[in-house]
């Protein structure tokens, strides 16, 4: 199964450029170098909310670990399960300025 | 397009523009049209709110028999008084004034965006950036006032004195980054809330971006705390004093 995916990625990743220079054939540069600024921007912002996914999802397995282990200190990690949450979020979200902004 | 304002801004637009140009040129910006842009007025709407609930609150104050609005201020003064004495055990009750009122300021400013009518002020970055460089200068200030001018600069050198041509600028920047971050952080949320909300507006039917306005609630109040608790930390940081 992985190996399946894994050949498909790369049938994708080769075959891109082909697809794209479909897609763009007016070659007028500032319709090229636009539609090269969306496709970065999704990238940027499917690749920084993923990674900031899998971030929080250890953060809070910790959390609760910790918890489930120390019921006494329940208060003290939730604040810190909160404060790391949203510091971690606010990393997904310094890319999505940028993408807004550009 | 003053149609797409809100009716607030419209009214300090269409009887207020000379005070308006009257500040705009006191920072020498040119005079314009309808000078009173949306967050200023949200903002002065937010300070009239809790100015005028905290009027009502002090004639009601009694200490046999408290109120309902009593009882939800003693709430609030509470859990920002446990968040202090969290953080910076007793010494922090000095600063809970500034705590306090930025925590309410930025509480009362997020939801205020959820009155179809209203916009919320902290969508702007403009205000978003005024309440974290207040914040920075608060902090500074108050590392300035606990531990003297030169200590507080010497904590930027690090542990141990051959480390300082290394720490220095490390400390400058995340010193620097700090204001930055609260900025941007309450800013993107606040923004993205409602962004996504238009945009599943466009996509769905008319009542089922409620849903997201739901969890907006949620991220207005985490918010708010989050910047209440960073203040708290870097108080912290900037008065501690090694015994």
């Amino acid at each position: 199964m992985t190996k399946k995916m894994m050949f498909l990625l790369a049938v994708l990743f080769v075959a891109s450029p082909m697809l794209f220079a479909q897609g763009t054939a007016s070659s007028d540069v500032a319709v090229q170098s636009k539609a090269y600024l969306e496709i970065g921007a999704a990238l940027a912002m499917a690749i920084a909310s993923g990674l900031c996914g899998l971030a929080q999802g250890k953060a809070v397995a910790g959390a609760t670990e910790a918890m489930a282990r120390n019921p006494g200190a329940i208060g003290a990690i939730r604040i810190m399960l909160i404060l790391g949450l949203a510091l971690i979020e606010s990393l997904a979200l310094y890319t999505l300025i940028i993408v807004i902004g550009k | 397009m003053p149609e797409t304002e809100p009716w607030l801004t419209r009214i300090f637009n269409d009887y207020l523009p000379a005070a308006g140009n009257f500040f705009l040129n006191l920072v020498g910006l040119p005079h314009q049209a309808r000078p009173w842009a949306d967050y200023i007025t949200m903002q002065f709407l937010v300070v009239a709110i809790i100015v005028l609930l905290v009027t009502i609150l002090r004639s009601r104050l009694s200490v046999d028999r408290p109120g309902k609005l009593q009882h939800i201020f003693e709430l609030i003064y509470e859990f920002v008084l446990g968040q202090t004495e969290d953080q910076m055990g007793h010494g922090g009750i000095k600063y809970i004034g500034y705590f306090a009122t930025i925590f309410i300021f930025i509480l009362v400013a997020n939801l205020i965006g959820l009155i179809p009518g209203l916009e919320a002020p902290t969508m702007n970055p403009s205000v978003t950036a005024g309440c974290a460089v207040l914040t920075f200068l608060y902090y500074n200030f108050v590392g300035f006032q606990a531990n003297g001018l030169l200590r507080y600069t010497a904590h930027f050198a690090g542990p141990v004195w051959w480390l300082a041509p290394l720490m220095i600028p490390i400390e400058i920047v995340s010193h620097l980054a700090r204001p930055l971050s609260l900025a941007i952080r309450l800013y993107a949320n606040m923004f993205a809330g409602e962004k996504v909300t238009m945009v599943f507006l466009g996509l769905t039917y008319f009542a089922v971006p409620a849903v997201f306005m739901a969890l907006h609630v949620f991220v207005a109040l985490l918010q708010a705390y989050i910047f209440l608790l960073l203040t708290m930390i870097y108080v912290a940081g900037a008065t501690a004093h090694e015994h």
